[in-house]
């Protein structure tokens, strides 16, 4: 089985507990304002614009099918910046073996994989079965990085193999929703409850945008229910920064610290050591 | 220099002088007895004795017993053994003026943390912390040299715990520390503990106990530059051979392995043996020593080291392959260090006992004016592969080398929040046979924050608004050298 790759990170540390492989798959079903990783979100629809500006001759078309030589590249990302589709000439298509060997070959260095992107879990099928080949033959644990726009079937089939999902929930309220990511929330949150249930809701994330979801009011609505749904999850903070942006957000300043620890006050009083400050 | 230059040199200060005209005058001798074509290959710089001087008078590395010094005092220093904390202390701060070695300060202070758990309930827990900071703040200034280095480990210790705690706080590069640990005897919270304050600091190095302890035995140190040697002893000296420049010499590959390899490290040894042969029986060294005589040292401890650099740049110029990338580079290496393990130990170590009458082996780490040459058996900075296939080729080449061997892993500052993650690598570089694992950060600011990919672009739009903010003196030579430790810092593949 063949899967969609951006790009694998061999040693992440903050991808999940311990040491981890993160391996960031392509496609999205959203399309949100701050995205820090644009070229994640779509498939290459081969329109060719990226070979024009690329300098080095690192790109070509071959076969209707761009074709990437790493060794030309020289890393400028022009071709990201050029490619008005939201997506990369760079990402690739690997067979689920390849991949498993590269895991396992690495075993002895790492405590599990995690599935990041774009969104994972569009990919649910190649997913599993790497997770079941890589389970078969060693301990490692795997780890899903989603936005929880996930369809009911798909977060069935992953919650029967996986050991613990990382759950992004971009704004409260669903309107705010809508503006930063194109879609509602209400299966998100849907979701968010069913996973919470579960014990595999390792923790949930929240980009702080100034302006948009910065409403103190929700943050703590949302820690209030996260304090309701279980006792463990955990709620990681994260300041916005533009890097990597590609909308009109990209000139927005990094989130404003002093609001951060405000913030961050606020809502440890009702999470205590379950929130988590990031730099 | 010649001496006028020496003593009116403004640059320089009165100890500085003391020590330079103390070299000028050992090298007003002529050099040890070596033969001419061992002489050519000094000169060309395929040999290199590290500046150890004319005609040596003392080992180049010396690891006194402090735990005997401890337990007995010192006749000669006049010292009774020391029955708490504070007689302890002032025992070691005075016996390190007292340890020759190349630079003039002691390259070895001890198990520290052994040595003061056996004092530290004499006083008071705060009286302990005290003792052992003005211990090392001691250290630091009165031995200002960066290859002072200390050893704790592998057990947990109060003493060990308490040092750590201090460094960590006091920040400073003097000395060096060596944690040796294993994964049987090191408790994982003081492991832990250890990789939070080497992430902090850039010590303590983690040196595989299991390892080294199953070739030198227990009762082992580590010296200077990851020298690891034996307790008691320590190596006459150290002479390097530079891989690079002697695979210069060759046609190709088979002529460096059959000809120029056996050629060289036979003068390699010569230089060595002539050397710690002239420190025994011209200088008198062992006959002339209080350490010697108190037993705190033994000859038969002692031993020389053959140091190589360049392995890098010598396989990728015979070859065309790159080592960390190519498995063949690595099989290359392994043939090279095979070949030259052999040759050394065909060659009778004069006074080598503390390593079975041969020189000891060594991958050598640096020093400051190379260039465009790899230090040891490293990867060329910046050409590193993913830190797996870093360690796995790296613990491939380690297990050569009796007397000391490291590499430096750099890891983003994420690393702070994850020990275990950590600790898996280093437990995962163990195995694999890595002796000494020392960890860096990188000081970049920029980090991956989760579920978010770092591009170049976005490093040089952050290097470009820190321009901004940062006044222009600090641009220059730093950024750019940051951002080469930027480039080696996230790995992936594409
Ligand atoms: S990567 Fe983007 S610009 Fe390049 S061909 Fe695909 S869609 Fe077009
Ligand atoms: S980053 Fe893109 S545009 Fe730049 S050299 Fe590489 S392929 Fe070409």
């Amino acid at each position: 089985m063949k899967g969609f790759i951006n790009r694998i990170i061999e040693n992440s540390f903050i991808d999940g507990p311990g040491n981890r492989m993160a391996i960031f798959m392509q496609g999205c079903n959203m399309a949100c304002l701050y995205c820090h990783n644009p070229e994640t979100q779509r498939m290459c629809t081969r329109c060719g614009k990226c070979l024009e500006v690329c300098e080095t001759g690192a790109l070509s078309i071959e076969e209707g099918k761009i074709k990437y030589n790493k060794k030309k590249c020289i890393g400028c990302d022009r071709c990201l910046e050029g490619c008005l589709n939201f997506s990369s000439p760079k990402y690739f298509e690997i067979e689920s073996d390849e991949l498993v060997k590269l895991i396992l070959d690495n075993e002895m260095f790492l405590d599990g994989i995690t599935f990041s992107g774009g969104e994972c879990t569009l990919q649910t099928d190649f997913i599993v079965d790497v997770v079941k080949k890589v389970k078969k033959n060693s301990s490692l644990t795997a780890f899903i990085d989603t936005n929880g726009f996930i369809k009911e079937e798909d977060l069935n089939k992953l919650i029967s193999c996986v050991d613990g999902f990382m759950f992004d929930v971009k704004a409260v309220n669903d309107d705010i929703h809508r503006t930063l990511t194109g879609v509602s929330n209400e299966v998100i949150f849907k979701n968010l409850k069913i996973l919470a249930k579960t014990e595999l809701l390792y923790e949930v994330r929240y980009v702080l945008v100034e302006g948009y979801n910065d409403n103190i009011e929700e943050i703590k609505g949302l820690s209030e229910l996260l304090k309701e749904l279980n006792d463990y999850t955990r709620l990681v903070l994260i300041p916005f920064r533009p890097f990597g942006v590609k909308t009109h957000l990209k000139n927005m300043l990094p989130f404003n610290r002093e609001k951060y620890d405000i913030i961050y006050e606020e809502i440890y009083k009702i999470l205590k050591e379950r929130v988590i400050k990031k730099d | 220099m010649n001496v006028f230059e020496i003593i009116s040199n403004t640059n320089i200060d009165y100890k500085e002088k003391r020590h330079l005209l103390a070299q000028a005058a050992e090298n007003t001798l002529t050099y040890v007895n070596l033969s001419v074509k061992t002489e050519k290959h000094l000169k060309k710089g395929i040999l290199c004795d590290i500046f150890e001087g004319h005609a040596p008078y003392r080992p180049r590395y010396i690891l006194p017993d402090y735990e005997k010094f401890i337990k007995n005092g010192s006749e000669y220093l006049g010292i009774e053994p020391p029955k708490d904390m504070y007689e302890a202390v002032n025992a070691l701060m005075i016996i390190y003026q007292y340890v020759p070695s190349i630079t003039g300060y002691p390259v070895y202070v001890g198990q520290l943390d052994y040595i003061l758990q056996k004092f530290v309930d004499t006083v008071s827990e705060k009286e302990a912390r005290n003792l052992i900071k003005m211990l090392l703040i001691n250290i630091e200034k009165t031995l200002p040299d960066a290859f002072v280095h200390m050893n704790i480990g592998p057990k947990e210790t109060k003493a060990g715990r308490m040092i750590l705690e201090i460094e960590r706080e006091l920040k400073k590069a003097v000395p060096n520390i060596s944690l040796k640990y294993s994964k049987e005897e090191t408790s994982p919270d003081f492991a832990k503990f250890a990789a939070e304050v080497a992430l902090e600091i850039g010590k303590p190095y983690f040196v595989n106990h299991q390892e080294i302890k199953d070739i030198l035995g227990e009762n082992y140190g580590v010296a200077s530059c990851y020298n690891t040697l034996k307790i008691g002893g320590g190596s006459y000296t150290l002479v390097r051979l530079n891989l690079k420049k002697a695979a210069q010499e060759a046609k190709d590959y088979n002529d460096f392995i059959e000809n120029i390899l056996p050629n060289v490290v036979d003068s390699l040894c010569e230089v060595i043996n002539a050397r710690a042969k002239f420190i025994v029986e011209e200088a008198k060294f062992f006959e002339t020593s209080f350490l010697a005589r108190e037993g705190l040292i033994d000859i038969n401890n002692f031993t020389s080291m053959a140091g190589i650099f360049g392995l890098y740049e010598c396989i990728e110029l015979l070859t065309g392959l790159k080592l960390g990338h190519d498995d063949e580079a690595t099989k290359y290496g392994e043939e090279i260090l095979e070949k030259i393990k052999k040759v050394i130990d065909e060659i009778e170590g004069y006074g080598c006992f503390g390593t079975g009458g041969k020189i000891g082996f060594h991958a050598q780490s640096g020093i400051d004016s190379d260039i465009d040459v790899t230090a040891g058996v490293r990867i060329k900075i910046g050409s590193e592969p993913s830190i797996y296939n870093q360690i796995k080729t790296e613990g491939r080449l380690h297990k050569y080398f009796n007397t000391g061997v490291s590499d430096i892993y750099i890891f983003d500052k994420t690393a702070r929040q994850n020990i275990d993650g950590v600790i898996k690598i280093i437990d995962a570089a163990m195995k694999s046979g890595i002796k000494v694992f020392a960890l860096n950060t990188s000081d970049s600011e920029l980090i991956r924050i989760t579920g978010y990919l770092v591009k170049r672009s976005d490093v040089e739009k952050y290097n470009r608004g820190e321009a901004l903010r940062e006044d222009t003196v600090k641009l220059g030579a730093e950024s750019i050298k940051n951002n080469k430790t930027l480039d080696r810092r996230v790995r992936e593949i594409e």
